[in-house]
């Protein structure tokens, strides 16, 4: 059963569009992440589903329920639609202990005092922050405050859980941690996850669904590794995968012979489509091309990047520049000779819509 | 020789230490004003409490029996423990009562009324917010005793006060308002509540404003009602600048000398400052101790706000997202809200100016018949023929009132200007060695002449100038002035530093730029409307100042607050209304085109 | 922080430099000798602004008439008494007084003792002015404040006796300075406790009421009339709004006790009242005992003078025909100068002394006390 369903929602801050039409199907369970760059609207559009902000036009309906109904004039306030909200900055009350800034949605539900204790014990046990009770915001350190931050969302067991890219104000190695405590999360709290974030590494790893997003548009939905391999458009293709993807223009014919970078090369398309002849945008991820003695084409290395587990190698293949990522430690001397071979898949994007056309392999002729 | 040689290298070893913290531009500048302050604040304390001890010659030896000079505690005694003719009572115990309900009164109020409409104007789609924020720090603007007179004038009747005469409310209405309602406690509360209700609408607005709208959202997610969140939420986050209103708005409640001598002595409501003064000509010992327990209780509160900013609970405002802050939909209720609202600000801070512009025009009081209207009190010629009264010619053309208006300016803009400059210097100091017991010092002091009421600063400081031959005239009013108003500059001084992250002026100081040109050149032009605030909050003040200079002015006619209240106390009311409104407009006119130039306001000078 | 007090008291020291003070005593006792061509001749070989400190607005007009007349730079200010006493204490140098004009003997008295001021009579004065007038200090004038009524409505309070003024149905009736404001107002309410006067009350009561007074447990009289008076009384602002108020249409059953000269002012409907004592000797009678009360105007000298020979000629100035002549416009201000009579509708300064109270500084700065029995009558 669908949990939220957003139909035609749109939000215009005056004259700018934040979220242009947008239509999203939340599945219950589901732990989806919104992404795209600051300004997308991805924010925009969380704050509507919760009631924070009221969308200019559409309809948006959780659990069955609609909330929010432009031309039915239906608008619950937040409180009424049973989410719950981690917020970016956290934003516990300075004025109020741990254990205060837990208890305060029990309260406002009306629990005993007894059940309130318990429940706000469970959760100091579950984010392993019992020792923290009394102290007040101020004498908690960075993750420590988002521990009581999650605590105090979750406290009245949220079916939905928003939030609004809560590990933004961490340090690398806390964030790391808190996504393995979030993903642990979503198994024992059996909600769903609705996230923020314009981090593609913490959308890839903790997400059932990825939306992305961008001026307002949804670009698209999918499942996290399928959008990695078959990204709807440019965008998609661009924003997924660090080092990100290597474009080069080219062109296709009906045959399926690829001509690109001064490179030849017969596509063989997965899927059965019809190819066109057209101008076309080649996108090969990284790890795609494989450099190696039995390589079809020649390169001349322009810089080496070895990080240890992986190394970047910057190609030079008559004047495009390809991005190689392989595996272990390597190292070329610049300006050396080499030779290498694409592998597994590429994808191609019509050069004027930056649309998908097919993905496929690419033979070097 | 190896003693000599040890004692050697300890000197050494000191004076590198003294060099080395002496290199630090903050510790020269805190060093400074503790020592500039010291003089100018706590010496005048110091002599003020020997006062209390001493016994004054004339009357208070008469009364004392004792010789003039000794030093006893016969002040005490007798303002405290006199049972005879109630004298304690009567002088002191009834009057501290009566000082403390209204000061408290006072206080709430403003902060309720300045609290709310503030909310009202960052926290909801109110209408006309524009008016309602451009018109709010009228009442302040204005000297306090105006919109007394005002109350006075536009709710008496026979049947209360003098019963002598109705005012607009009986006269027009044909609405007689009960004894309470036009004098004593609850008018003279009122008043100074609306009066000082800027300050809350400044602090507590400047809160609303630069508070995480994250905090309310969590507790809105979280179902709690929206009475709940602000009771829960809201009010505790504005707590203290609630405190700091409450501070400062009983301070001058409590030293307020025009309002309750307006509103009080018609049915016998005296307070502390009333008896201050009418005591300081013949016991001075007495005034001074009166003195010296509003300063007492300037200083409790004083502390009580330090100790609850500085708790534990204390917090560092994150804005967050605010600019998405979704305002609270006031829906049907908006309207009449907001029409209240202007109702009441037009009736404190406009309809007052269109009544002194209407008695400044008319010949007999009470009779608003064009037969009795006339311009003479501003342009007319000839007046002390054709009407005995006051000056010959009308203000406008009165070189006199001239003379005053271009002295007030000068002075108005020399004590901006030098407790603005220090102010700012303050807060730098203070906010680069923050947490300092030496910067907390400066803090402390740099207040303290907030505390201290105006008329017995001003006493005090004429004590002072006798045994210094060359303080006199402009130096002596621009001294007191920049003293008194130092506490509102430095405020904003203090609170622009603390915004400025110290790495903008450290990358400076990496790249070997002096502090003179760092202080010109980047931290200034920062902070430049912040700034500009701090100047202009003394300056306002200043420009209608009474008590503070009233002993201290070579002559009545310097600047134009005595020379207005020489014209009322001779009864040339209508000279008297019409300087006063001159008054008003100059320092509205000063405050907009200050305003439209610089961006800078009132507002933000509080430190909001 | 010791040493920092050290640097305070040091700096604080330094700034002091006690500026030794000429003392204008012996200028004065030459001064009294002089005649007016001397002082004249003295005046202007004196540098500086003369500065003069009043509470009446009229010696504005008079210092610039005297000073145009010599070409003296001069500086006029108006301020309240006990202001002109605190300034007296507390300043010097140039910026100082030269001359005071003030009011409320007692407190001068204190003055004088202290050294702030010295009394000053021109050669001219000596034989035309009576001792009282010249000793301790001069007299420049004589004010009056006078029961003054509305007399419109029907119950127009045109009393006869004071102690009308301590009926009940004259509960909030009666509008008066509050004594604590002004002190020459409190030198009046003392004055009625002085045995002369209170003996006086005490049969104006029994011709009131027809029968002795009880005094119950007030010393005397003047003690029962000042603490009904007041508890009848409403305190206004000042003379000229107390005079505004009483003469409003809205007014009638009210009567005052304020200065005779704010009937001169624009702003007072003059024409709604009534003067008790013009009434009286209208009609034949007088207001028992006493129809107001009067208080002398003092001139004089600064000790601490920078030009104390152009205030003594001041002094002689303002006692002439001439000097006067500010005053002299309207009714309410008595010359002690034989030669400067009053006013057309006023009365002779011999009236009004035979009825009106007339503040006595000795018995009022041994009687000081009396004024905490008056403060207690003057709270609610």
């Amino acid at each position: 059963m669908p949990e939220i369903i957003l139909k035609n929602v749109t939000k215009r801050f005056g004259k700018f569009v934040a979220v242009d039409h947008l239509n999203l199907q939340i599945l219950s369970n589901s732990f989806i992440t919104l992404l795209g760059p600051s300004g997308c609207g991805k924010t925009t559009t969380l704050r509507m589903i919760t009631g924070l902000e009221t969308p200019t036009e559409g309809q948006i309906s959780i659990d069955g329920k609609i909330v929010f109904d432009s031309e039915l004039g239906v608008n619950l306030p937040p409180n009424k639609r049973d989410v719950g909200f981690l917020l970016q900055n956290f934003a516990l009350w300075p004025h109020m202990t741990v254990y205060q800034n837990i208890a305060f949605g029990l309260e406002n539900l009306k629990w005993s005092k007894k059940r309130i204790q318990e429940r706000v014990k469970e959760l100091l046990a579950m984010l392993r922050i019992e020792e923290l009770e009394k102290r007040y915001p101020s004498e908690l350190s960075g993750g420590q405050q988002q521990r009581v931050a999650i605590a105090r969302t979750l406290a009245p067991r949220p079916k939905v859980l928003f939030m609004d890219e809560p590990l933004s104000n961490l340090d690398t190695k806390l964030r790391m941690e808190m996504r393995t405590e979030l993903k642990r999360l979503h198994r024992e709290t059996d909600a769903t996850f609705v996230y923020v974030t314009h981090d593609q590494l913490e959308a890839m790893t903790l997400s059932t669904m990825v939306c992305i997003m961008d001026g307002g548009k949804l670009q698209q939905y999918a499942p996290p590794l399928r959008m990695y391999n078959s990204p709807a458009n440019l965008f998609v293709a661009d924003f997924l995968g660090n080092p990100s993807m290597n474009f080069v223009q080219g062109h296709l014919d009906q045959s399926g012979l690829l001509d690109f970078g001064g490179m030849k090369c017969q596509f063989e398309p997965f899927d059965a489509v019809t190819l066109t002849d057209q101008d076309v945008v080649v996108g090969i991820r990284p790890e795609h091309i494989f450099i190696g003695d039995n390589g079809a084409q020649e390169a001349t290395v322009y810089s080496t990047l070895p990080s240890g587990m992986e190394t970047t190698v910057k190609l030079n293949v008559n004047g495009v520049a390809l991005n190689a990522v392989e595996f272990g430690d390597l190292d070329y001397p610049v300006d050396s000779k080499v030779r290498f071979s694409f592998r597994k898949a590429a994808v191609l994007f019509n050069k004027e819509s930056g649309k998908s056309i097919a993905r496929g392999k690419l033979n070097l002729l | 020789m190896d003693q000599a040689k040890s004692q050697d290298m300890k000197m050494r070893r000191l004076w590198g230490r003294v060099r080395s913290w002496l290199s630090r531009p903050a510790n020269v500048i805190l060093l400074t004003f503790l020592i500039v302050l010291a003089a100018l604040t706590l010496y005048p304390l110091l002599s003020m409490l020997m006062e209390t001890f001493t016994i004054h010659v004339g009357r208070e030896a008469r009364a004392a029996k004792e010789a003039a000079g000794t030093l006893s505690l016969y002040h005490f005694q007798r303002l405290f423990a006199t049972s005879e003719n109630d004298y304690s009572w009567i002088q002191f115990y009834q009057p501290f009562l009566n000082t403390l309900i209204v000061s408290l009164s006072a206080s709430v109020i403003a902060i309720m009324f300045g609290g709310t409409v503030a909310f009202l104007v960052t926290r909801t789609n109110l209408k006309y917010k524009k008016f309602v924020s451009a018109v709010f720090t009228f009442p302040y603007i204005m000297p306090s005793w105006t919109l007394a007179l005002f109350w006075e004038a536009f709710f008496k009747n026979v049947n209360i006060g003098l019963k002598t005469s109705n005012g607009i409310m009986a006269a027009v209405f044909g609405v007689y308002m009960p004894e309470w309602f036009v004098y004593g406690a609850f008018p003279i509360a009122l008043v100074l509540g609306l009066h000082y209700a800027p300050f809350a609408y400044i602090l507590i607005g400047g809160i609303l404003r630069n508070m995480d709208a994250n905090l309310e959202e969590a507790a809105t997610i979280l179902r709690a009602s929206r009475p709940r969140i602000i009771w829960r939420i809201t009010l505790p986050m504005v707590k203290p600048a609630m405190l700091s209103t409450f501070l400062l708005v009983f301070a001058s409640s409590m030293s307020a000398y025009s309002v309750p001598v307006f509103l009080g002595s018609p049915v016998r409501y005296y307070v502390l400052s009333t008896k201050m003064k009418s005591l300081m000509d013949s016991y001075p010992g007495q005034a001074y101790i009166i003195v010296a327990v509003m300063i007492l209780f300037g200083v409790g509160i004083l502390l009580l706000n330090q100790k609850v900013t500085n708790s534990r609970k204390q917090f560092t405002t994150v804005t967050g997202k605010s600019g998405q802050i979704s305002k609270i939909n006031l829906g049907k209720a908006n309207r009449p809200v907001a029409i209240l609202l202007v109702i009441i600000l037009l009736l404190v801070a406009v309809v007052p100016l269109i009544t002194f512009a209407m008695e400044s025009i008319i010949v007999k009081a009470g009779d608003y018949s064009l037969s009795n209207m006339t311009l003479d009190f501003w342009i007319g010629t000839n007046l002390q023929e054709r009407l005995d009264q006051g000056d010959s010619t009308g203000i406008l053309l009165n070189p006199k009132v001239w003379n005053a208006l271009g002295y007030s300016l000068g002075l108005a803009v020399t004590c901006a200007f030098v407790a603005g400059t220090c102010g700012i210097l303050v807060g730098y100091g203070v906010a680069k060695r923050r947490g300092s017991r030496f910067s907390s010092w400066v803090n402390s002091l740099s207040f303290f002449p907030y505390l201290m009421p105006s008329l017995a600063f001003g006493a005090i400081y004429l004590a002072m100038s006798s045994k210094i031959p060359w303080l006199r005239g402009f130096l002596l009013l621009g001294l007191v002035g920049s003293v008194k108003y130092l506490p509102f500059a430095s405020r904003s001084g203090v609170n622009a530093m603390l915004q400025l992250s110290g790495e903008i002026e450290e990358a400076a100081v990496i790249t070997g730029v002096p502090w003179w040109k760092r202080m010109a050149r980047i931290i200034v032009p920062i902070q430049k409307s912040s700034f500009l605030s701090g100047y202009l909050l003394p300056m306002v003040s200043c420009m209608r100042e009474l008590s503070l200079f009233v002993l201290l002015v070579p002559t009545s006619n310097t600047i134009l607050t005595t020379m207005l209240m020489q014209y009322s106390e001779k009864g040339w009311a209508q000279f008297g209304n019409a300087i006063n409104l001159l008054i008003i407009i100059v320092v509205l006119l000063v405050n907009f085109i200050v305003n439209k130039l610089t961006g800078a306001s009132i507002d933000k000078g509080v430190g909001g | 922080m010791k040493k920092f007090a050290a640097l305070v008291l040091a700096l604080i020291m330094a700034l002091c430099a006690v500026h030794a003070l000429a003392d204008v005593t012996a200028d004065v006792e030459a001064g009294q000798a002089m005649t007016h061509d001397q002082l004249v001749e003295k005046a202007l070989a004196e540098t500086g602004t003369f500065v003069v400190y009043g509470n009446t607005s009229r010696i504005a007009t008079a210092a610039e008439d005297f000073a145009a007349l010599y070409n003296i730079p001069y500086e006029p200010s108006n301020l309240k008494d006990q202001e002109i006493y605190t300034k007296l204490r507390n300043e010097n140098g140039s910026a100082a007084a030269d001359m005071v004009m003030i009011q409320d003997g007692a407190q001068l008295a204190d003055a004088i003792d202290e050294g702030l001021v010295i009394n000053f009579v021109p050669a001219s004065m000596k034989d035309v002015l009576s001792e009282t007038d010249q000793q301790p200090a001069l007299v420049h004038q004589y004010i009056n404040k006078l029961f003054i009524y509305n007399n419109k409505g029907d119950n127009v309070p045109a009393i006869k006796n004071v102690w009308e003024l301590t009926a009940p149905e004259m509960k909030d009736n009666v509008i008066f300075k509050n004594p604590e404001t002004e002190k020459v107002n409190m030198n009046f309410l003392v004055m009625c406790t002085k045995p002369e006067w209170a003996d006086k009350l005490a049969e104006a009561y029994k011709a009131w009421k027809g029968e002795e007074i009880d005094l119950g447990s007030y010393k005397n009289a003047g003690y029962k009339w000042v603490a009904e008076f007041l508890d009848n009384v409403i305190f206004g602002k000042s003379d000229t709004s107390i005079a505004e108020e009483v003469s409003q249409e809205t007014a009638a059953g009210k009567i005052g006790l304020f200065v005779l000269s704010k009937l001169r002012s624009s702003s007072v409907l003059t024409d709604n009242l009534t003067v008790a004592q013009y009434d009286a000797t209208a009609n034949g009678y007088t207001v028992e005992p006493f129809a107001g009360f009067m208080y002398p105007m003092y001139t004089m000298v600064n000790t601490k003078a920078t030009r104390p020979y152009t205030a003594m000629l001041f002094i002689e100035y303002l006692m002439t025909q001439d000097g006067f002549k500010p005053w002299g416009k309207s009714i309410g201000a008595y010359s002690p100068n034989p030669a400067i009579t009053v006013n057309d509708g006023d009365l002779t300064i011999d009236v009004w002394k035979n009825t009106l109270v007339m503040e006595d500084a000795d018995y009022i700065l041994e009687n000081f006390e009396v004024e905490d029995f008056i403060l207690q009558h003057c709270q609610k």
